[in-house]
C-alpha cells in the first residue's frame, strides 16, 4: 500500500469527501477481510468484522493520527474486533476451532484443497494472539516493526511470538504427514 | 535438539530480515546442525505454504452495507467536495445545463474546449464530455482534471440508481447508487474523483450497470485534442 496514496485519501475522506472513503475502502477492504477470516474461520463473522472495522475507521478518521500508517491502524482495528468476536464464541460457549483435530496418522498426504484445509486447521490450532502474528506476517506480509506498531507490542515480543506459532504449527502439520 | 538461537535465524532468515553478520552465523550453525537443516526446510516449507494460501473475495455488497450504515450526514455535514472540486461541479453543472440548451437548440455538441474555458480559469478543467441521450441512462459525464488527479461529474438521470465501472489504464473504480429518478428541485449531479487514475490520454471506459446488468457504456477521451 502507499502511504502518501493512504494519507491523501485519508484527508479527504476525513473532509467528508465519499469518493475518498470508497477508494479507502477498496483499498483495504480485501486485506481486512481476509485478515479476519483467518483469525476465526467463518465467513459470516469475517463479512461482519469487515463491517464493523471500516464502520469504526469512518466513524473515528478524527482520531486517527496521520504520523502513523494508515494500514496499521486499520489493522489494528481489525484485529481487536476479531479478538471480540472470539472473546464473545467463548462466552458462549461455542466452538472456537482452537482444539486439534483428531490427527489423522503421519500417513496421511494432503494435496490441493485438503491441504488448505490442513494449514488452516493448523492455524486454528494454536492460540488467537499466536495466530495473529501468522495472520499479520503471511497474510498481510507486514514487518516486524509494522506488526509492533499494530499490535502494540515491542518487537521482540512479536518475533517470538511469531517464531512459538510456527514451530507449534511445524509440529501439528508433521504429526500429519504435510512437512 | 536444536538451540533456540538456530531457530530464531531461521525464522529471521525466513523473514528476509537477516544482516550479513546473521547469516554467516546461520550457515555455520546449519553445517554444524543436521537437525536445524531439517527444521529450516520444515519451516521453508510451512512459510511457503502460508503465503500460498490465497486470499478471497469479500463478500458481494460488503461496500454497499457499510455506506448504507455510514450515517449521510458524515458526508453532508462535512462537505463532499473540497473547495476547488465544489466550484468545479457548480460550474459543471451550469456548463452541462448550457450545453443541453445549446444541444436542443443548435443540434450539434460544442467541442469540449469551447466549454472549458471557463472551467479552465479555475483549479479544475474539463478535458471530456458526453452526453448520454439513449438508454435507460440519460443525461451528461464530464471528465475533469485538476492538476495531475482526474474526476468525473455525473448528471444522469435513471429509472433506479445505478452502479458505475470505471476503467482507465489498468485502474478500475466501481462507484454505487448513481443517478436515479430526477425528481424536481432536486440535483441528479455527482463528482466522482479517480485517484490514482493518471492523466496519459487513456480513454477512460465507464460501464452502466443496473441490477448487476449492463445497460450502457460509454467512454471519455482526455486526449481526443478537442
Amino acid at each position: 500500500m502507499n502511504e502518501d496514496d493512504d494519507r491523501v485519501l485519508v484527508r479527504r475522506c476525513r473532509d467528508g469527501d465519499r469518493a475518498a472513503c470508497e477508494a479507502l475502502f477498496g483499498r483495504y477492504q480485501k486485506p481486512v477481510y481476509n485478515a479476519a477470516l483467518r483469525l476465526l474461520r467463518n465467513p459470516e463473522d469475517a463479512k461482519d468484522v469487515a463491517q464493523t472495522v471500516f464502520l469504526k475507521a469512518f466513524g473515528h478518521l478524527a482520531d486517527y493520527d496521520p504520523s502513523f500508517k494508515f494500514y496499521s491502524w486499520i489493522y489494528r482495528i481489525a484485529v481487536n474486533e476479531a479478538f471480540n468476536v472470539l472473546g464473545s464464541r467463548k462466552t458462549f460457549g461455542e466452538i472456537s476451532g482452537e482444539e486439534p483435530d483428531e490427527a489423522p496418522g503421519p500417513e496421511r498426504r494432503v494435496e490441493g484443497e485438503q491441504l488448505s484445509e490442513a494449514i488452516e486447521e493448523a492455524l486454528m490450532s494454536i492460540k488467537p494472539d499466536l495466530r495473529t502474528v501468522i495472520v499479520l506476517r503471511h497474510s498481510l506480509h507486514l514487518s516486524y516493526q509494522d506488526m509492533s506498531d499494530v499490535l502494540q507490542l515491542p518487537e521482540k515480543t512479536v518475533k517470538s511470538r511469531l517464531y512459538d506459532a510456527r514451530q507449534l504449527m511445524r509440529e501439528h502439520l508433521l504429526q500429519r504427514g504435510i512437512l | 535438539m536444536t538451540d533456540q538461537p538456530s531457530i530464531a535465524l531461521i525464522n529471521a532468515e525466513l523473514d528476509g530480515e537477516l544482516d550479513a553478520a546473521q547469516r554467516a552465523d546461520l550457515a555455520r550453525c546449519l553445517l554444524a546442525d543436521p537437525q536445524a537443516r531439517a527444521q529450516r526446510e520444515q519451516l521453508r516449507r510451512l512459510g511457503e505454504l502460508l503465503d500460498g494460501m490465497e486470499a478471497v473475495e469479500p463478500p458481494a455488497g460488503l461496500q454497499e452495507r457499510v455506506f448504507a450504515a455510514l450515517p449521510q450526514s458524515h458526508f453532508k455535514r462535512r462537505g463532499l467536495l473540497s473547495p476547488a472540486w465544489r466550484l468545479a461541479a457548480v460550474l459543471a453543472g451550469v456548463v452541462a445545463a448550457g450545453s443541453l440548451v445549446f444541444e436542443a437548440v443548435k443540434g450539434p455538441q460544442p467541442r469540449s474546449d469551447q466549454l472549458t474555458g471557463t472551467i479552465a480559469a479555475q483549479t479544475a478543467t474539463m478535458v471530456d464530455t458526453v452526453g448520454l441521450g439513449e438508454g435507460a441512462v440519460s443525461g451528461r459525464v464530464s471528465l475533469y482534471r485538476d492538476r495531475a488527479e482526474l474526476a468525473l461529474q455525473f448528471e444522469i438521470v435513471t429509472s433506479a440508481p445505478v452502479d458505475v465501472l470505471i476503467a482507465s489504464g489498468g485502474h478500475t473504480l466501481r462507484v454505487n447508487g448513481l443517478g436515479g429518478p430526477n425528481k424536481p428541485g432536486a440535483s441528479s449531479g455527482r463528482t466522482v474523483q479517480l485517484p490514482g487514475f493518471e492523466m496519459e490520454g487513456q480513454p477512460v471506459d465507464l460501464t452502466f450497470l443496473m441490477g448487476g446488468r449492463a445497460v450502457g457504456k460509454t467512454t471519455l477521451r482526455p486526449a481526443a485534442g478537442r
